[in-house]
């Protein structure tokens, strides 16, 4: 274990989240640039039951899990009572670029991001788990353009017939209405919303229903695809949480999606579709017209990439270049020191 | 009969100088205090022939007569999808035939004659020349942004030779009062003949007028280069940013090797009867978007994976 300390040097602290505490390191093995997750200790009480929930989580998971798309566990080691988890190093995230107002997203650009996504979410799919936590902000982006999809803490398999799981998953503005009305059980569908959720954000650039609470959140999912009927959302009603809202009549999706095609529009509506079991998966996402139609898909390096976040190899020039000159220069002058 | 008059509060241009008259759409004229009162919702209908109208429609009346008002109205709907120029027709006659019809429906629509039948006709030259229309629409956009361009250019040189003239007028005015004041004084200082003093100086000032008439003459010859500035314009295309364009997205469907003989597949659990040894989802499940059948398939998966694994690490059966 000792050597893996040594392994990783810190090179700056990035940020941090709820459970853990994120720096840009160093591998001295293979000289790469790495992301270390160190997860944090919490109360007294927490610590004693053992390691954190979140952290397990991500480890017994992504261990497991080798896709494009999908954020590469590397490596886990711990000292004393503390978990590390190296990932790769991902420059900037989504969120990010679809906040920053000097990005232009082309429709090819959009294309890409979301090819890749479902992409890593088919894989996932396909395997049995849930991600339970898809946002713009967990969508991962290198300095290459490669989307990986992270942070795996509200992850879990899925496909069990006698367990029940919380609906208090997913961030609110991307949670899906049959977790908002409290289902214990459900399936892929909660994931494919969140994407629709995110499609519809790169394309207006802010956030598609950003509710201030779960009854606002349904009352903006509502107004937008009408209030569901029996015949929309079979057995709605006996749903744990269900309230009877106002009917609202929708807005056709054309009127906000204003510059959207066709093929576009049948997406989003295939992946916000009110009823789970009618809702898109994967599969057929990645199959609809949208993805195969021109324009082609922008290639990885031509993506936007934000002005915030220098990129790596830009980054690391200048820093040889002055190397150079003061080995030319012989020794640095020494300072001059005034009492 | 000449007095303007509004039909709903009957106030008169007389009684009320400031009496504005507005018309909308169906050709009936208000005035802005009743416009302000039937629309106070932002849209009603008219209180003459109840066609529902919007308040942002209205506008103040040009022409006395509201029928005519009512036809440039219509006129620019129709005209703004019957955008075609001559260029786009082969013959002369052609050209005609069109411009003619263009009218016929102006009419039709003014006068209410077959409106329904008009409209169909409009809305299927619509359809059918959807593309041309949209073309020329952007080329009148282009060709009335250069206008524009032209008649702002010309009015700053107007102006620039406006305030020339001034500035030139003053000068002249400065210069005569020179002139007088230096011949006053060469009188009065001078010994010399005050025939010949008073001859110098009206030759000198007659060669300097000759020279004043040929200035403006120039500044006459450099007013024609607005053209060009709205010449140059049209070459300025935006930059198209030149991409590289990948290849087209093609669906393959993901490999899982399982190491075990094939699972079967979503088709296969129903048609085959896995399904029928699962208990079925609770409406409460399926509504939450879980079906039983995720987990029949996912048990049988998860029953035939690895069943042909060979492990490779013989340090592990040691």
């Amino acid at each position: 274990m000792g050597d893996k300390l040594k392994r990783y040097e810190k090179v700056e602290y990035l940020g941090e989240g709820q459970f853990a505490t994120v720096y840009k390191a160093r591998d001295a093995v293979n000289d790469t640039i790495v992301a270390v997750k160190k997860i944090k200790l919490g109360s007294r009480a927490e610590a004693q039951d053992g390691i954190n929930r979140t952290a397990l989580r991500e480890i017994k998971l992504l261990q497991e899990l080798k896709h494009p798309n999908i954020i590469n566990l590397m490596d886990v080691f711990g000292h004393k009572s503390n978990v590390s988890l190296v990932f790769d190093f991902m420059d900037t995230d989504l969120e990010v670029i679809i906040k920053d107002n000097n990005i232009v997203l082309t429709p090819a650009n959009i294309k890409a991001y979301m090819l890749m996504t479902l992409q890593g979410l088919e894989y996932l799919h396909i395997n049995w788990i849930l991600h339970r936590d898809l946002k713009p902000n967990n969508l991962l982006v290198n300095c290459n353009g490669v989307l990986k999809i992270g942070d795996f803490g509200l992850a879990k398999f899925y496909g069990s017939p006698n367990r029940i799981y919380t609906h208090q998953v997913v961030t609110r503005w991307y949670r899906a209405p049959e977790l908002l009305f409290g289902a214990r059980m459900y399936g892929t569908g909660i994931d494919m919303w969140a994407i629709g959720c995110i499609l519809a954000e790169l394309l207006l650039r802010v956030p598609f229903f950003p509710g201030d609470s779960d009854l606002d959140q349904l009352t903006r999912i509502f107004q937008v695809l009408g209030t569901p009927t029996d015949e929309m959302w079979p057995n709605v009603k006996i749903l744990p949480d269900f309230i009877t809202f106002k009917t609202f009549p929708g807005t056709p999706l054309r009127h906000i999606f204003t510059a959207a095609g066709d093929d576009l529009l049948d997406l989003v509506a295939g992946l916000l579709s009110i009823s789970p079991l009618n809702r898109y998966n994967c599969h057929e996402a990645l199959q609809a017209p949208y993805f195969s139609n021109k324009p082609p898909p922008t290639q990885g390096p031509q993506l936007p990439f934000p002005s915030s976040v220098q990129r790596n190899n830009e980054h690391e020039k200048p820093n040889l270049k002055r190397k150079l000159l003061e080995t030319a220069d012989g020794a640095p002058h020494p300072k001059r020191l005034v009492f | 009969m000449d007095e303007q008059a509004c039909p709903r509060c009957k106030t008169t241009k007389y009684r009320n100088p400031s009496l504005k008259l507005m018309v909308n759409i169906c050709g009936h004229a208000l005035c802005e205090s009743c416009v302000d009162l039937l629309f106070l919702k932002g849209s009603g209908s008219c209180p003459e022939c109840n066609v529902p109208l919007r308040r942002s429609n209205f506008r103040v009346q040009l022409f006395e007569d509201s029928m005519v008002e009512k036809e440039v109205d219509i006129r620019k709907r129709v005209l703004r999808d019957f955008n075609k120029k001559e260029e786009d027709f082969s013959t002369l006659r052609e050209y005609n035939d069109y411009l003619e019809e263009v009218e016929t429906i102006v009419y039709n629509l003014t006068n209410n004659v077959d409106v329904i039948a008009t409209n169909k006709t409009i809305e299927q030259y619509k359809k059918e020349n959807k593309d041309l229309i949209l073309k020329n629409k952007s080329k009148i956009g282009r060709e009335e942004m250069e206008l524009e361009e032209l008649l702002e250019e010309e009015k700053q040189q107007d102006e620039i030779r406006k305030r020339e003239l001034v500035r030139f007028e003053q000068e002249e005015k400065k210069k005569k009062v020179r002139v007088k004041e230096a011949l006053i004084d060469e009188l009065m200082f001078s010994n010399a003949d005050a025939k010949n003093i008073l001859e110098t100086f009206a030759n000198s000032v007659q060669t300097t007028k000759e020279e004043v008439k040929v200035v403006p003459a120039i500044r006459a010859t450099q007013f024609s280069t607005g053209i060009k500035f709205g010449r140059q314009r049209q070459q300025n295309f935006l930059p198209v940013p030149k991409i590289e364009e990948g290849p087209l997205y093609v669906y393959e469907a993901p490999r899982q090797p399982t190491d075990g003989p094939l699972p079967p597949t979503w088709e296969d659990l129903e048609v085959k009867g896995y399904i029928n040894h699962m208990e079925s989802e609770k409406d409460e499940h399926r509504a939450g978007g879980y079906r039983s059948n995720i987990s029949c398939l996912r048990a049988l998966q998860e029953a035939l994976a690895g069943l042909y694994h060979v492990s490779d690490r013989t340090e592990l059966v040691s």
